[in-house]
């Protein structure tokens, strides 16, 4: 009775969770443009993961590149399905598929039964995936968005034993960070990182959607992969216009987050997108967002790397730590970019 | 019947513009104390037996008045930005020379009266030299000269009062001032009621008046626009000591009274009136009918509160609690207005456009997008702001308007160069020739105007007749947008939208509803009438060569629709183009005889539904900021081109909208066609190899130059 009546006053005030009022980008996070700036590596398709093991892997489409010390890509392997997550270490590639995780070894390939995988990781010998919704594939992310989708967990996969669940009703977990104190968690659609077997996040109120989370030196890299916009949010409260535009349009068109900036006049606009004396505003509303944020050990963000609403590597899915260089997947500019690392 | 068709029939049936339409009015200001003084009618006239019969009436009218002239002295004080607590004092001082000067020095009323009125002048010239020269505070001011003037006729009471109180009073017009009645009015009611509009005059209509609410809105710009601040913030103080004292004439009249009582804790009883009627504190902000409605009020209750024999002391608590209260309604409602305004001002309608037909690059229909403007040749990029319109002289010379509100004009043949032809003031928007060669021009936010080739600007119309029932008053034009001119020298021209001025015409988008008019201007008798109202946006407006019929386009509605002005279909519309991919906005004639027709931007699908979904528009004016509503997509734009059966012949995009993301409208000239843009800072142009390299649109509408 008393949260129905909450929930009442709440979406008649506009506070508390019917608030569509969204974190602003300042501080640690104050935009810059690194991420345009940043030295083009590799100019790959729509690049989805990043992993290292004995080499440098970056998934994109159907296929696994291995990628060279100087930028070059090499086709690795081609899947019959998109590759959605990776992880790798030493010999070993762990790779998500759709609806199932394949890991390999040299020749050997096993199967495990684990539905859209969105990150994966090893602990030791262990493998640690992701599962970002139980009835969505990781391409219908803003399916699951627009449904408010909880349905995601984390699984344990040890040599030789069944997968076994470490949390459940998460919403769209989407990156993995294995620290002393326990597993991390970046939760997309509550944007924020959760420690398992903590009640409260270590880190919340994100201004976007987190993806991947990978190593750094004494910290860690967090990317965005799309940004949170008043106009979405309040979208994502209006129930039944969510579900006729999931009925009669089609995703690219939604009023959502995308990785990519717009492509196609079909897309939505937002008013302050307009374009005025040939100019597009940097700090335009926008549905995409290049965001890459370095936090520190105690995951606290230190510093970030942006392209912002008039840039194009935007959707950043996966960065990777390579000691004074960091190498980043800009999903919609259809790049890997290289940013420098920890500056002295 | 769908939940489409329900949503369609709800907002047909109850116009949900109404409130916001309300609040934008200046009197909703007075909503707050008439509806305070309804309830208070109604509870105290039935508690209180014969409050509401003619002889209370009659017997409140004398306090009614007195206590009138002491609040249209504070009114004037509080509008411009002070407070005077001196009246009560003054009231009691005016009281004690009244009635010492007619009845113990016998002089004539003639004479006593403008020497009360004068003591009262002078205090409230101390009050006006302290605060207004010296640039005391006000408050303190006022209350050490209520505690001084209390002082004195305090202690010429405690001296004198035996000898004045004992003189008796005889004269007629002494007694009429008490108790002369006119149809059962006082006379004191009556000079306060006549005051009360002179004081109205003054404040709203004249120059003094207007001083005055500039001093008190903003002191600072009323003094850097030559106001005299520190003259008028005396003034009102003099205005306001002498409307006190002659409150205490007439109270001497009534009463003949000198208990030492006289006055006190007025002050406070005329401030809460003044307050609950709505005048701000803050200055600026007030009217005399706000304070003959706090006036009544508080009398209502003075009186309702005696009736019911309170123990004493109960009445100036009562009054306090009140005028707390109104302070707190009128912080409140100052700070809150315009937010509750901009929230619901935008008032959402069902509307469901035809299926969006392809226009996807490769698409098999001619909307086909293609980036043949993104190579158009820029004309004065940089020079340019917002040229919505452009049109070109017999000489090849170009103009445009511009968002500082000239008409500028490039010079053929390069165009390099620019100047300015007229300064008008308004952005231009549409602009066409007539046959005598003046440049007719639809200016935003004034109407309707031509210039003539020696630069002089006329204006043609800025007023049509008014619709019957509107809330705001359509009879102004707040967006005149294009034109054309008939053969017989009528002029047609678009109003966007009656509810959006100018810098808010893209919101118009959201409310989905027929906001526009189309409006014929006749040169014969000098008169404007609405010949199609509730258009969609209306917006380009072209002659069919038939000189019976225009085209004319509804930007939100997506259509192009033919209106006969004359011959036999006269009166009859007919739509040309029912579904068009995007939102169009100029038409002019090519030298083909088919149209040019400019697209703004294009059509979204998530757009399209939510213009079926009129709530989620509505919560999402209330709930998210403006700069992230979302509008229909402004970032593609370009030309097509139809003739009369609205078959579509050929369209020009800029795919990308990097050089003409919006096109506003296009003019075809000697085989180039050049386009402007209402958020571009250049005019493009491209070379049209297949067209008549001799047409104009001025020969084509008027024959060949003379």
């Amino acid at each position: 009775m008393i949260a129905w009546l909450r929930t009442r006053v709440d979406s008649f005030l506009g506070q508390g969770d019917a608030a569509v009022t969204v974190p602003p980008m300042d501080g640690a996070l104050s935009p810059n443009t690194r991420l345009d700036r940043a030295d083009l590596i590799a100019q790959i398709p729509t690049p989805n993961d990043i992993a290292q093991g004995d080499a440098t892997y970056v998934s994109s489409g159907n296929t696994v590149y291995r990628l060279g010390p100087a930028g070059t890509t090499e086709p690795f392997r081609h899947f019959a399905e998109p590759v959605t997550s990776l992880a790798a270490q030493g010999d070993r590639l762990a790779v998500g598929q759709p609806n199932h995780i394949l890991l390999l070894q040299g020749v050997t390939e096993t199967t495990l039964p684990v539905p859209c995988p969105t990150a994966l990781a090893f602990m030791g010998d262990t493998l640690i995936a992701t599962q970002g919704s139980s009835h969505n594939t990781p391409a219908q992310w803003k399916h699951d968005l627009m449904q408010r989708g909880s349905s995601g967990a984390v699984w344990q996969i040890a040599p030789g034993s069944p997968p076994k669940p470490l949390a459940t009703g998460l919403a769209w977990p989407n990156g993995i960070a294995i620290t002393e104190g326990g597993i991390v968690i970046a939760e997309s659609w509550r944007h924020r990182l959760i420690r398992l077997g903590q009640p409260n996040p270590i880190l919340a109120d994100l201004p976007g959607y987190p993806a991947r989370l990978s190593p750094a030196q004494n910290g860690w890299w967090l990317s965005i992969f799309a940004p949170r916009g008043q106009l979405v949010e309040f979208v994502l409260r209006e129930r039944r216009y969510c579900t006729r535009m999931m009925a009669e349009i089609e995703p690219d068109n939604w009023l959502a987050p995308a990785l990519s900036p717009p492509k196609s006049f079909l897309e939505p606009m937002m008013g302050g997108a307009l374009r005025t004396h040939g100019f597009a505003k940097p700090w335009a509303p926008s549905n995409s967002y290049g965001l890459l944020v370095r936090l520190d050990a105690r995951f606290r963000p230190i510093r970030s790397y942006h392209s912002r609403a008039d840039g194009t590597r935007h959707g950043i899915t996966a960065a990777l730590d390579m000691g004074n260089r960091v190498l980043v997947a800009s999903h919609g500019g259809n790049a890997i970019l290289s940013v420098e690392g920890d500056l002295p | 019947m769908t939940r489409d068709d329900l949503v369609r029939w709800r907002y047909r049936l109850i116009p949900n513009t109404v409130v916001g339409e309300i609040l934008s009015k200046p009197w909703i200001d007075n909503a707050v104390p008439v509806l305070m003084l309804a309830v208070l009618l109604a509870v105290f006239g039935t508690l209180v037996p014969n409050l509401l019969t003619l002889g209370n009436l009659g017997n409140l009218s004398q306090t009614v008045g007195e206590y009138l002239l002491m609040g249209l002295g504070l009114t004037i004080v509080v509008m411009a930005g002070g407070i005077d607590l001196s009246v009560g004092s003054v009231f009691a001082l005016a009281n004690l020379v009244m009635i010492a000067l007619v009845g113990w020095a016998g002089l004539p009323m003639g004479v006593a009266i403008p020497i009360a009125l004068l003591s009262g002048a002078l205090v409230g010239l101390v009050n006006g030299i302290l605060v207004g020269y010296l640039r005391l505070r006000a408050f303190l001011t006022t209350l050490v000269t209520l505690i001084v003037v209390r002082a004195l006729v305090d202690s010429l009471l405690l001296s004198y009062s035996q000898e004045i109180g004992a003189a008796p009073i005889f004269s007629a017009f002494w007694d009429y001032l008490a108790f002369g009645t006119v149809y059962g009015m006082s006379v004191s009611f009556l000079t306060a009621v006549a005051l009360a509009v002179a004081v109205h005059v003054v404040l709203t209509r004249l120059r003094p008046g207007w001083h005055i609410i500039a001093v008190g809105g903003s002191r600072r710009a009323a003094h850097n626009s030559g106001i005299d601040v520190r003259r008028t913030v005396c003034l009102t103080y003099v205005a306001s000591g002498t409307l006190a004292a002659l409150a205490g004439v007439f109270y001497a009249a009534r009463l003949m009274s000198l208990g030492a009582e006289t006055g006190v804790g007025l002050e406070i009883t005329i401030l809460t009136a003044v307050v609950l009627g709505g005048t701000s504190l803050g200055g600026g902000r007030g009217s005399v009918v706000k304070t003959v409605l706090g006036v009544a009020i508080v009398v209502v209750i003075n009186n309702s509160l005696l009736r019911f024999n309170l123990p004493s002391g109960s009445s100036p608590l009562a009054l306090g609690i009140i005028l707390l209260l109104a302070v707190a309604i009128d912080v409140r409602w100052v700070k809150n207005k315009r937010k509750v305004l901009d929230q619901t001002y935008v008032a959402p309608t069902y509307f469901e456009l035809p299926p969006l037909p392809d226009a996807r690059r490769g698409a098999a229909t001619p909307y086909a997008v293609n980036d043949h403007l993104a190579t158009a040749e820029p004309i004065g990029l940089g020079l340019l702001d917002g040229p919505e319109d452009v049109i070109l002289d017999a000489d090849d010379n170009l103009y445009t308007g511009s968002r500082d509100g000239n008409i500028l004009r490039l010079m053929a043949p390069d165009y390099t160069r620019v100047e300015p032809y007229v300064h008008i003031g308004g952005q231009p928007l549409g602009l066409a020739f007539d046959r005598g060669g003046n440049l007719v021009t639809c200016v935003a936010g004034m109407g309707l105007y031509m210039v003539r080739p020696n630069r002089e600007v006329v204006k043609l119309s800025d007023e049509t007749n008014r619709t019957l029932f509107s809330i705001i008053d359509d009879s102004r034009m707040r967006l005149a947008d294009d034109l054309d001119i008939a053969p017989d020298g009528r002029v047609f021209f678009s109003e966007a939208t009656i509810r959006y001025a100018l810098h808010d015409w893209m919101i118009d988008a959201l409310e989905g509803r027929g906001n526009g008019r189309i409006i014929c201007y006749d040169p014969h008798d000098g008169s404007s009438r609405t010949v199609l109202p509730r258009l969609q946006f209306p917006n380009g407006i072209c002659m069919v060569p038939d000189g019976q019929s225009f085209l004319y386009a509804e930007t939100w509605g997506c259509r192009v629709s033919r209106y006969y002005f004359d011959g036999p279909k006269k009166g009859r519309t007919e739509v040309v183009i029912a579904d068009l991919p995007g939102y169009p906005d100029n038409i002019n004639r090519a030298s083909d005889g088919t149209f040019w027709l400019a697209m703004i931007g294009m059509r979204t699908p998530a757009f399209d539904l939510s213009q079926r979904m009129p709530g989620f528009r509505r919560r999402m004016a209330m709930q998210v900021a403006r700069d992230q509503w979302v509008f229909p997509n402004l970032n593609t734009g370009g030309v097509i081109k139809f003739d009369l059966t609205g078959q579509v012949l050929q369209s020009l995009w800029d795919g990308d909208g990097g050089s003409h993301p919006q096109v506003t409208s296009m003019r075809e000239h000697k085989g180039w066609l050049y386009l402007g843009g209402i958020f571009n800072n250049r005019i493009g142009r491209i070379r049209l190899p297949d067209a008549d390299q001799s047409w104009t649109s001025q020969s084509a509408y008027w024959g060949a130059p003379k």
